[in-house]
């Protein structure tokens, strides 16, 4: 075979897997819809990459392997007066194998898994038993090589988002990460995330696009059966305002006079005609249908900045990231209000730069910069930095080989990987102490040589550590 | 002698006085759940008076319906066995991943198994991370058209901007959420 070894990069996404093989697919990864589809139109289910084989986008049915499952017995978990939403982990371990499994196969990527090397992105604060999942699937299925596993805010030091020219890239940075199921504000500090501080607003795409959905449906037409339809409505029409109270006075003046209203034409997949904004002006024929949109262009994006206007009683972003910078060192909270960097789908929207950088400049201290950087592609940000890190020479020596996963399982992973994981006095660890140990005493002589970049970040950890063992 | 006059059923209940806060917190959580629906397509619950909605939650399932689970009882169908890409014959999967696949976790339970709760309190968990509740009151937008909400309603506490949008509440925001 002519595929030798190589290494897979897999942003696995909650809403789009971003894949592509190192030295191959450097510039464009694929893009896959992570979801498996079932069409209305022809009663086929489509899998991952086959979706873009689908000839007619309505009344689709999603099947995610990233899910929040069972709302109700959530309501019933003594969790106090908080609510959590609980979406944006990896539970349907069915989907997500058939799903990757096309992506290795001939038709995607064409990957020999066993002669390759992976680096995949797991979601914020991963539980540790969903972690021992992917590791499973990672070895035993897929028999990786080997492999790194992280969030992908962590990626970011790597990439060009806040590459400066001829400057070393900063040791303070904060990623806000808004992607399709929550909005995570995450600080990096020397190339390790601060975990104490990292915030999470459960605002993402998926609920803007179902509240955009409902609205438009209460308002005009029906629409509550297309989600797919909604999202790419979203996506072509919707903007952060500036200024809130004026683009609402605006909406409310005379269509002559209203700059911001929109009507947008549906798809008509009979006729292969994809939807679109209709230019100001032009006329139509009988056989289209518009949808008006005004105030839902800017008022749904807006949830993001102000999630109580849905009665969710969570800060709005740009107090998140205040909260979070004062959670970090007093004497490095300049850096890091100065080096700001946005990831993620829902940052593309027109004016969210703008919008966060005038609250950000309101809340910040009066003699500290603030500068944040957004990417022309966001959502392609955190694959970008992942070809980055793992072009790197040292990427090998962090990455969990499958011997080492034959010998001692999850643990080899716990150990190596960076990332957030459980304390290390952990109850379910208890029980195989022998293990734990060998393995500790491996870790340390591999760090007696390390390069540069390996001790930042056993630095990091180290401090992690210290820092739960100080608590417990 | 004319008929006597019969009041609608929904005014009758208008007039019932305003909801407990309780109601009204618990139908705000329920709507922000199905806002993270995947299969988002009809709002469940029977009203403001229905504590919990009867019906499983199927909709999330959506594609593979005969594959529906819960916790302990094994999946019938699995996708990831019918497909197969490259011709190939499927390798035997190991006994970790055969449970992955076939017992297909609650969040709840599985997050019961993490013991992340239990973490010492200083350790950052997904629990802790969420974003600390507004310093500033909600604003009130009219729950109609969406412009500023001048008023509000007496009974569930919906804002509302005017006469017009007031009727509409009423008809179809108050009672139960009408899509």
């Amino acid at each position: 075979m002519s595929i030798t070894t190589c290494t897979v990069i897999l942003d696995n996404g909650a809403s789009t897997i971003k894949a592509g093989i190192l030295g191959i697919h450097d510039e464009q990864p694929r893009v896959i819809p992570n979801a498996i589809v079932r069409a209305k139109g022809d009663n086929a289910t489509y899998i991952g990459h086959e979706v873009a084989k689908c000839q007619d986008y309505t009344s689709l049915r999603f099947r995610l392997p990233f899910e929040k499952v069972g709302a109700r017995t959530l309501t019933i978990h003594p969790l106090g007066p908080t609510r959590y939403s609980c979406q944006g982990f990896l539970v349907d371990w069915d989907a997500q194998k058939a799903i990757w499994d096309g992506l290795f196969s001939k038709e995607v990527l064409a990957v020999n898994t066993a002669e390759s090397s992976l680096l995949i992105t797991e979601p914020y604060f991963n539980l540790p038993n969903i972690q021992d999942i992917y590791d499973q699937f990672v070895f035993e299925e897929y028999e990786f090589r080997s492999y790194f596993r992280c969030s992908p805010a962590s990626l970011v030091p790597y990439g060009p988002l806040l590459a400066k020219p001829n400057m070393s890239p900063s040791e303070c940075l904060l990623v806000i990460d808004s992607g399709f199921s929550f909005t995570h504000v995450v600080p990096i500090l020397e190339g390790a995330v601060v975990w104490e501080a990292v915030k999470r607003i459960d605002v993402g795409g998926k609920l803007l696009t179902n509240h955009l959905k409902e609205t438009v449906s209460y308002r005009q037409w029906n629409m509550m059966e297309e989600t797919y339809i909604m999202n790419e409505i979203k996506e072509a029409c919707c903007f952060v305002s500036e200024d809130f109270a004026k683009d609402l006075e605006t909406c409310r003046a005379r269509p002559t006079r209203n700059p911001i209203v929109q009507d947008y034409i549906f798809p008509d997949y009979s006729a292969h005609r994809p939807g679109r904004i209709r230019a100001p002006g032009e006329s139509l024929g009988e056989s289209y249908q518009t949808l008006t949109m005004n105030n839902e262009r800017f008022t749904i994006p807006e949830i993001l900045f102000r999630p109580t206007d849905i009665g969710l009683e969570q800060a709005g972003l740009s107090a998140t990231v205040a909260a979070s910078i004062a959670l970090l060192p007093e004497d490095l909270q300049g850096m890091f209000w100065a080096n700001i960097g946005l990831v993620g789908g829902n940052t593309a929207m027109p004016g969210f730069r703008n919008r966060l950088m005038a609250e950000l400049r309101s809340l910040a201290p009066i003699d500290c910069e603030v500068a944040v950087y957004a990417s022309d592609e966001p959502i392609l940000e955190a694959y970008r930095s992942a070809v980055a890190f793992a072009a790197r020479p040292e990427f090998p020596q962090f990455a969990v080989t499958r011997e080492e996963y034959q010998e001692m399982g999850s643990n080899a992973c716990r150990r190596k990987f960076r990332d957030w994981k459980p304390v290390e006095k952990d109850s379910a660890r208890g029980r195989e102490p022998a293990k734990g140990k060998g393995a500790r005493g491996r870790a340390d002589e591999d760090d007696e040589s390390p390069p540069p970049a390996t001790k930042k970040s056993a630095r990091g950890r180290g401090r992690g550590r210290g820092a739960s063992k100080r608590q417990s | 002698m004319p008929p006597a006059r019969r009041q609608p059923v929904r005014q009758a209940q208008n007039t019932s006085g305003p909801l407990d806060p309780d109601v009204i917190s618990k139908r705000t959580k329920r709507h922000l759940d199905e806002l993270e629906r995947s299969n988002y397509s009809e709002p469940t619950g029977s009203g403001a008076h229905a504590g919990v909605s009867g019906e499983p939650d199927e909709e999330d399932e959506g594609v593979a319906p005969g594959g529906r689970t819960t916790k302990g009882r094994a999946r019938q169908a699995t996708i990831s066995d019918k497909r197969q890409w490259d011709g190939k014959k499927p390798k035997k999967s190991t006994m970790n991943i055969r449970t992955a696949i076939l017992y297909k976790k609650n969040l709840a339970v599985l997050l019961d198994e993490s013991g992340i709760e239990q973490m010492p309190p200083g350790v950052p968990t997904y629990l802790r991370a969420v974003a600390s509740a507004p310093l500033e009151p909600p604003r009130l937008l009219c729950s109609v058209c969406g412009y500023w909400g001048k008023y509000k309603c007496k009974r569930c506490a919906m804002p509302y901007c005017d006469i017009n949008c007031e009727g509409i509440h009423n008809e179809t925001r108050c009672e139960r959420r009408v899509i």
